[in-house]
């Protein structure tokens, strides 16, 4: 292992113990204890918000906002995907062929997106006015670990950047925002008892 | 600017440093800033600025949250965003958690995340109150309540001799000697409930709703020492103000032994009596509790009412309390009430779990100082009841009919408004009726 696979590494295993623990605490902690009397079905509630309440039919910031949603979905799973390879690259799995030119368009695409994300934020005084370092930052090396895998897809000579970047992304994961990768879980759970319990969710209405 | 001391501080500080609360620690982390929440607001829709952001007001609570209970808040606030509560900070936050937020939640079911936006803003009162800086005009509401037993300060004598000419009316009305305003009885089915201003302002709907008991044939009873079903503590996030008006109803509930407890067409007060009280007592309430909205429903639907569409022919159209429909669940039964008692009835749009606030909620009634504000989110309901055609708009919460009251005055949009109790009081089809 040369040394930017050891940085990578430790990288990881700092990032993946910190997400545990925050996953840990939140789990522990719970949810508060509610006296009043359910009049709804609860675990029904849990899988819609996870489900029929995410339909972006259902939600005015996806349907009204249909440009940033799609571009949003498609940095997201850009970020998955290149997370997911980052651990078959680490483990010596490297894809070939037309696979690898596939991977390129994809994540070129889905690095576009988050960029494109990013200019929104920067030219939009509103959102420019909500917005600290830490929104910036967490958009920037998100997408700059999707255009070092991009690059790495294309040349070896990258190898070092690309794994700089990703232990860069890593390390940074639970400090800021993108701790979201864990709260948006306990978010929509969260929201699925209240909504539940009241008998709002599963939503029934025409 | 007010000033907050140390002690202050700290107090204010406490609020967010549950640790044992997962719920807590979820909303403070999981928003992104993405303020597609925006277009979902009332006040951001009105007045379109950054400072009406939902995510904004999240922020505010949320970048104090990270300052003191993160790792990355404590060490690097100025990359997180992180934010000290100084004078600034919590004059901010009552300006805006406030003043330019009606609790309505529409916010939260739009969220790209899902991050319970109200309940991050109730949370930011929780702290203004442990700080002492509830606005005074929303505290002297609540300081009535707690000093004179109801939120309008009317003395016993004054609501006893309401009711008792509006007993006069109701046999007058349904011509039987016999009907009758039941007061302080024991034993009954029900114990209902009034919102302050019904015997302040609107008494005919409490005439109303005696007449639909009275069709009813229903075992029920008025209390004259606790009847009060609003909780304006709710909204200033002081919950042991909040507990002491919940124990009261409960406590005269137990004291008159009725089986259930019916609220009063308030969104707010049921919210606080039937979701949030049990958890200011910390207690299951050994009784029933149910709106009058499910009550009127039940009635139509056991056939224990008889109702006459042809008796209201106006365009009717309906206006969903926030707390009710979106937090509470009730949506399917005030449309069965009015498919029954009207013959036009149409809806808003949009409407049910998705309405928009008429701008009443979150105690901007009683807060005279955001008047300007409240009126000018209300145009988009008032646009929105213009678009309905409706002559008559029906709403089952006392702040949303004053809040609409007003709308209708402000906005020229010559409707009547009614509480759902009082369309299906003049929809009834009385048995001396029936035989006539």
């Amino acid at each position: 292992m040369l040394w930017y696979h050891w940085l990578a590494t430790l990288s990881a295993v700092i990032c993946l113990s910190s997400c545990i623990i925050h996953t840990f605490k939140v789990i522990r902690a719970g949810k508060p204890k509610d006296y009043a009397k359910p009049s709804g079905d609860v675990s029904a509630s849990v899988r819609y918000s996870f489900t029929g309440a995410m339909h972006p039919a259902k939600k005015e910031s996806a349907y009204m906002h249909l440009p940033t949603y799609i571009g949003g979905l498609l940095y997201h799973m850009g970020t998955f995907l290149s997370l997911f390879l980052l651990i078959l690259l680490s483990l010596g799995l490297y894809p070939s062929g037309i696979l690898t030119y596939i991977l390129v368009a994809v994540f070129s695409v889905t690095a576009v997106s988050g960029l494109a994300i990013l200019l929104k934020r920067i030219s939009s005084s509103q959102l420019r006015a909500l917005s600290n370092p830490d929104d910036y930052l967490s958009n920037i090396l998100v997408s700059l670990f999707q255009l070092a895998t991009v690059a790495l897809l294309l040349s070896q000579d990258f190898v070092a950047v690309y794994y700089v970047s990703a232990s860069l992304l890593l390390l940074y994961i639970p400090l800021g925002k993108l701790k979201h990768l864990v709260y948006f879980f306990a978010a929509r759970y969260h929201l699925g008892i209240f909504f539940g319990s009241r008998n709002v969710w599963p939503s029934k209405q025409s | 600017m007010e000033i907050i001391t140390i002690e202050k501080k700290k107090k204010g500080l406490e609020v967010l440093s549950n640790k044992e609360d997962g719920k807590l620690q979820t909303h403070m982390n999981a928003c992104v800033h993405c303020g597609l929440c925006a277009n979902s607001c009332v006040y951001y829709n009105a007045m379109p600025e950054a400072r009406f952001i939902p995510a904004t007001k999240v922020e505010l609570v949320s970048s104090i949250y990270r300052r003191y209970q993160t790792f990355s808040g404590k060490f690097f606030p100025s990359l997180v965003g992180a934010r000290s509560l100084d004078d600034e900070a919590a004059n901010e936050m009552v300006d805006l958690l406030f003043g330019a937020c009606t609790l309505c939640g529409r916010c939260v079911t739009h969220c790209s995340i899902g991050v319970d936006i109200s309940y991050v803003v109730k949370k930011g009162r929780e702290m203004l109150s442990a700080m002492d800086m509830i606005p005074e005009t929303l505290q002297s509401t609540i300081d009535a309540a707690l000093e004179s037993g109801n939120n309008m300060s009317i003395p016993k004598e004054e609501f006893v001799e309401t009711l008792e000419w509006l007993e006069e009316d109701l046999q007058f009305e349904v011509n039987d000697d016999e009907a009758k305003i039941h007061l302080d009885e024991e034993g009954k089915d029900i114990l209902y409930t009034l919102n302050p201003r019904e015997p302040k302002f609107f008494p005919l709907s409490i005439s109303a709703m005696a007449k639909v008991f009275h069709a009813a044939k229903e075992s029920w009873t008025l209390s004259t020492k606790m009847y009060d079903i609003t909780n304006y503590a709710y909204y200033s996030g002081n919950y042991k103000e909040a507990a002491v008006i919940t124990q009261r109803l409960y406590d005269e509930v137990e004291r008159l032994g009725a089986k259930s407890c019916v609220l009063a067409e308030c969104g707010h007060g049921s919210r606080a009596f039937r979701w949030e009280g049990p958890n200011y007592l910390k207690k299951t309430y050994p009784f029933d509790v149910f709106t009058s909205v499910e009550l009127l429903a039940s009635y139509i639907r056991e056939g224990r009412l008889k109702v006459d569409p042809a008796k209201i022919t106006q365009k009717v159209s309906l206006h969903d309390p926030c707390n009710l429909a979106r937090s509470g669940g009730i949506w399917k039964e005030q449309r069965y009430i009015l498919n029954a008692c009207v013959s036009d009835f149409v809806e808003m749009t949009p409407h049910g779990n998705d309405n928009i606030c008429c701008g009443g909620g979150g105690g901007q009634l009683a807060m005279s100082e955001y008047n300007d504000r409240r009126m000018a989110i209300g145009k988009i309901k008032a646009d929105q009841i213009k678009a309905s055609g409706a002559e008559i708009i029906a709403t089952p919460c006392h702040n949303c009919v004053d809040q609409l009251t007003q709308l209708n005055v402000t906005y020229k949009l010559g409707i009547k408004i009614m509480t759902l109790g009082e369309i299906v009081a003049d929809a009834i089809v009385l048995e001396n009726e029936e035989s006539n």
